[in-house]
């Protein structure tokens, strides 16, 4: 009986991993074939992969716009960990004056809708001259991922023992000393977590990066948006291109894998 | 609100650092609030307070802004297009939402077995959060394809009835709500893994020597340390579904006839093809009030003496 329970268990693992894992494998498949076998009725899972399709995503547009969607999301994220870590520290440690309504405040706006500050956003930088450029988005990524960052390090560092602190203040540091060789050391998986989201979610964004650039700043989901309306659909090049994007991402995940699961419960799971 | 217990909790032990740092470290705090805030106000409250300014204008790109003041609104609210989004977008909701609820529920119990290997299945399922909506949405179109597409072939293949996925109204929102599905049921699972890290071992083991059954260890073992993360996941897919963009725009371009159309879609538009910026920040702000309606329903009703903990992350 209980070897059955286990055998099952395991099969429904499997099951489930598969039906995540499918679509996926498809589209690396889809990369791998030319345009004859991508559109082929039924379709075809054996056939003598070609790499014409990353030739071709190399020969696109397509590096430029990885290379900003990297500029863009990494400039957004170290922004915004320097600052998150900087106030969720301070919301974890100093009660100050209306910092419940103002930490309120600051996670209500990971709830804000992208499309409530498209139209003034374009506006602005249309003013400044700012649109199609990387600070134009660097910015506006900043308010999503900076009240992430308060919002998940706030926890890592709630659980810090203040004894920690209070220890090496005695030994004669100052309260930034203690911020930077206590709390934050202690805060690491905190700040790793924070870190791979941010990345993340700037990377992934679609609407702002879409109103906001035109050509110079665009980013690679906004250039793939291009690729499909501008020559039909060329499957093989976007899987190809999709399956690039991927491979960072993947990436991050298999960094922060042990610590996704901890991270998401905010320092209470040791 | 009881938001003072977060600052009473801290009051003690926060005091004493603030004692021994004394008053000539007022600077720290600056640096600590000051820059975030500063930025943060100028990233959220001024263009929130310009797009409420603009919605009283009929104002076009490159044409003169006149003053209609709650003329858009008239106009949104009379028109056929606004409410069919409004539906479509909280329908996508509900449906999207509790199906990943009940599958993150099934497959975080799946996940949280441990054997060799299952480290590597955490990963792929984890894996299609991480990736960008709108990616996920331009393969699933790939799969959706009515000639050449995996999905029809399959369906086929079990003996099943091909779909026409993508160009029927009601197949089209289907699909729409499949990808969502497929793409955060592992946010949800991921959530209840973390709640489950946290139950207690000698609870567990308390359990099986009293023979409880599952349902019994489910509610009075996993339940309490399972309703938190579980609210949180309620709430992310709640607001992340209410303004979904990138997932119909590319897996249907919001067809057919509208009917994959959410809000965020219709100001897109307004925005975006027909410059009526006016407009789009008419729409934009029905947006952040549903948004703000549901948030404060789902953290009020599902826990009212715990609606704290949603504001500190704790």
């Amino acid at each position: 009986m209980k070897i059955f329970k286990r055998v099952l268990g395991i099969g429904l693992a499997l099951l489930v991993a598969a039906l995540f894992l499918f679509p996926l494998l498809w589209v690396v498949l889809a990369s791998f074939k030319t345009k004859l076998e991508l559109l082929a009725v039924p379709p075809v899972f054996i056939f003598k992969p070609t790499l014409q399709n990353y030739i071709n995503a190399f020969r696109s547009d397509f590096p430029m716009q990885v290379r900003n969607s990297l500029i863009i999301a990494v400039s957004s994220t170290v922004i915004s960990i320097i600052l998150g870590s900087l106030t969720a520290y301070g919301f974890s440690r100093y009660s100050i004056k209306n910092g419940d309504f103002l930490q309120f405040w600051i996670l209500s706006l990971r709830m804000l809708p992208a499309i409530a500050v498209v139209v003034p956003f374009y506006l602005v930088f249309r003013a400044l001259k700012l649109l199609d450029t990387h600070i134009a988005l660097i910015l506006v990524y900043c308010l999503t991922n900076i009240s992430f960052a308060v919002w998940v390090l706030k926890g890592f560092f709630d659980e810090i023992p203040l004894e920690l602190e209070e220890a090496a203040m005695l030994d004669g540091y100052s309260p930034p000393q203690v911020f930077l060789r206590v709390a934050l050391p202690l805060a690491r998986a905190g700040l790793a977590t924070t870190t791979i989201f941010c990345l993340i979610q700037s990377l992934n964004e679609f609407l702002l990066a879409v109103s906001l650039t035109t050509r110079v700043a665009e980013t690679a989901p906004v250039g793939l948006s291009k690729v499909q309306t501008l020559m039909g659909v060329d499957w093989g090049l976007l899987s190809a291109a999709s399956v690039i994007f991927m491979i960072p991402i993947v990436i991050f995940t298999i960094i922060v894998r042990n610590e996704l699961v901890r991270g998401m419960s905010f320092g209470r799971m040791k | 609100m009881s938001q003072e217990a977060i600052v009473s909790k801290r009051a003690g032990p926060a005091t004493a650092v603030e004692a021994a740092a004394g008053l000539r470290d007022i600077w720290w705090r600056r640096v600590l609030f000051v820059p975030t805030i500063g930025l943060l106000i100028l990233l959220a409250i001024v263009p929130l307070i310009f797009s409420l300014g603009i919605s009283l204008f009929n104002y076009s790109i490159g044409s003169r802004a006149i003053w209609i003041g709650l003329r858009n609104y008239i106009s949104l609210f009379t028109d056929p297009q606004f409410w069919l989004a409004t539906r479509v977008t909280v329908q996508f909701t509900i449906v999207a939402v509790s199906i990943e609820v009940v599958l993150g529920i099934l497959f975080g119990f799946v996940m949280n077995q441990r054997f060799t290997g299952m480290s590597v299945i955490r990963l792929i399922v984890f894996l299609p959060m991480m990736l960008a909506p709108f990616v996920v949405g331009l393969f699933w179109r790939f799969m959706f394809d009515q000639t050449f597409g995996i999905v029809d072939y399959l369906l086929t293949r079990i003996g099943l009835q091909a779909i026409p996925w993508l160009i029927h109204p009601f197949w089209a929102r289907v699909a729409v709500v499949i990808v969502d599905v497929w793409q955060w049921t592992p946010f949800v699972t991921l959530l209840v893994l973390a709640g489950l890290g946290t139950v207690p071992t000698d609870l567990l083991e308390a359990a099986t020597l009293d023979r409880a059954s599952n349902w019994m260890k489910f509610r009075q073992i996993y339940w309490p340390y399972l309703r938190f993360p579980l609210l949180l996941a309620l709430l992310f897919r709640s607001i992340d579904t209410l303004k979904m963009f990138d997932l119909p725009f590319i897996l249907t371009g919001g067809g057919p006839g509208n009917y994959t159309s959410t809000l965020s879609i219709l100001g897109y538009r307004q925005q975006i093809m027909f410059f009526n910026v006016g407009m789009a920040a008419a729409i934009s702000w029905v947006v952040v009030i549903i948004i703000n309606i549901v948030t404060n329903i789902l953290v009020r009703l599902i826990t009212p003496a715990k609606a704290e903990q949603v504001h500190t992350g704790l």
